[in-house]
C-alpha cells in the first residue's frame, strides 16, 4: 500500500506540468506513454507537444492518447532506420516521411548517402507527398539530390515542384523533370547573397 | 728616421694609456640594450600572435558548428483575415498555447515573428479563439489526427 502510494507520488512528481491541460485520465495515460518512450530512449518532447495540440484543439481524450501512442511507435521506427545518433528534429521529420509513405529503407538509404542533419531532406520528402507527388517518386527524387544538395537547394526544389503542380503539371512528371534538371541548377546556384537576416515566410 | 717613428709610437702609447672618464651607468645601459627586444620584434610578435589566433579560429570555425546544430532562424507567420478580431499562432514551438504568440494586425493582415531552432514544427492559426486555420502558404500537415487543419514548417540547419 505504502509502496503504491509512493509510486503514484513519484509518477505525479515526474509528470510534465504542461500536461495539466489534459483531464486526469488522459494525462495519466499520456504520461505512461511518455515514460515508456523515455525508457526506450525516445524523445518525450514530440509526444508532449502532440498531446498539447490535441488538448488545445479540444480533441477527446482517447483520440489524444491514440495519437501519442502512434507517434511513439513511429518515433521508434524512425530511430531504427536513422540510427541511435539521430537528433530529435531528424526523428520527427523521419516520422513525417514515414507517414507520407516512405519506407524505413528509404530513411536508411538517406542516412547512408547524406551527412547529418537529415531534417530538411526528410521534411522535403514528406512535403512533396503532401503536394500530391507519389511517395516513391518523392523518395527517388530526394535520394537523388541528397548527396550534394544543400538544405536550401532542397527547399527550392520542393518549391519548384509545387509551382509546376500549381500550374497544372502532373506531380510525378514535375518531380522527375526537376530532378533531372536539378544537378545543373544546383551547380549553377551559388550561395545566397550576404545581407541582414530578415524574417522569412514558412 | 727610426727615432722619429719611435717618438710617434711612444706618444700614441701615452695617449692610449691616458685614463678616460667613463659614465658609471654605461654597463647598465649596455645590458638593457642587449636584453630588451628590438623595436622590430615588438611590432612583429603581436601581429604573428593575432595571425595565429585568426588561423586557429578559421580552422575551428565555431560559427559553422553553431549554425549546423541549433542556430535559430527568424520566421514571420502571416494570415490575411480582415474579419478577424483576434488571431493567435499556436504550434509545437509554443506548447500550443494561444496566449504565447498573439498576432498583430495591420489592415486585416495578421503577423507574428518567432525564432525557431532547426527542426520540423506543426502549427496553425486560431482565429477569434474558436476557428482553426492552416497556413495557406505552407505545406499542410498530413497526419492531422484531431480533425482540424495544421501546417508544417521546417527550419534547416545547413545552408538553408
Amino acid at each position: 500500500m505504502i509502496l503504491a502510494v509512493l509510486l503514484i507520488a513519484v509518477q505525479v512528481a515526474a509528470q510534465d506540468p504542461r500536461l495539466d491541460r489534459l483531464d486526469p485520465d488522459t494525462r495519466a495515460q499520456v504520461t505512461a506513454v511518455v515514460d515508456s518512450a523515455r525508457l526506450a530512449g525516445l524523445p518525450a518532447e514530440p509526444l508532449i507537444q502532440r498531446a498539447l495540440e490535441g488538448a488545445t484543439k479540444g480533441a477527446p481524450g482517447p483520440r489524444i492518447v491514440t495519437a501519442v501512442r502512434r507517434l511513439s511507435v513511429d518515433l521508434g521506427t524512425a530511430r531504427a532506420a536513422l540510427g541511435d545518433g539521430a537528433s530529435v528534429p531528424e526523428l520527427e521529420a523521419g516520422v513525417a516521411a514515414l507517414r507520407a509513405g516512405a519506407t524505413p529503407q528509404v530513411l536508411a538509404n538517406l542516412h547512408s548517402v547524406r551527412r547529418p542533419p537529415l531534417t530538411m531532406a526528410l521534411s522535403v520528402l514528406a512535403d512533396l507527398v503532401a503536394s500530391g507527388v507519389p511517395a516513391d517518386s518523392a523518395a527517388v527524387a530526394v535520394l537523388a539530390l541528397a548527396p550534394k544538395a544543400r538544405d536550401a537547394d532542397l527547399v527550392e526544389f520542393r518549391r519548384a515542384v509545387e509551382r509546376d503542380i500549381a500550374l497544372g503539371a502532373p506531380p510525378a512528371a514535375a518531380t522527375s523533370i526537376r530532378v533531372n534538371a536539378g544537378a545543373d541548377v544546383l551547380n549553377a546556384a551559388g550561395p545566397p547573397p550576404p545581407g541582414p537576416a530578415l524574417p522569412r515566410r514558412p | 728616421m727610426f727615432e722619429q717613428e719611435d717618438d710617434i709610437v711612444e706618444r700614441m702609447i701615452q695617449q692610449l694609456r691616458r685614463p678616460v672618464a667613463v659614465d658609471p651607468a654605461l654597463d647598465a645601459r649596455v645590458l638593457q640594450a642587449i636584453t630588451a627586444p628590438r623595436p622590430s620584434q615588438r611590432r612583429v610578435w603581436p601581429w604573428l600572435a593575432a595571425a595565429a589566433m585568426l588561423g586557429a579560429v578559421m580552422i575551428w570555425r565555431p560559427w559553422s558548428r553553431g549554425s549546423g546544430a541549433d542556430r535559430p532562424d527568424t520566421l514571420q507567420f502571416v494570415l490575411v483575415a480582415p474579419q478577424a478580431n483576434s488571431v493567435s499562432l499556436v504550434g509545437d514551438f509554443n506548447d500550443w498555447d494561444p496566449k504565447r504568440s498573439p498576432m498583430r494586425t495591420a489592415n486585416g493582415i495578421w503577423a507574428a515573428v518567432v525564432q525557431l531552432a532547426p527542426g520540423r514544427y506543426r502549427y496553425a492559426f486560431l482565429v477569434n479563439g474558436v476557428e482553426w486555420r492552416a497556413d495557406p502558404g505552407a505545406p499542410a500537415a498530413r497526419d492531422d489526427e484531431f480533425g482540424t487543419p495544421s501546417s508544417v514548417v521546417t527550419v534547416g540547419g545547413r545552408g538553408s
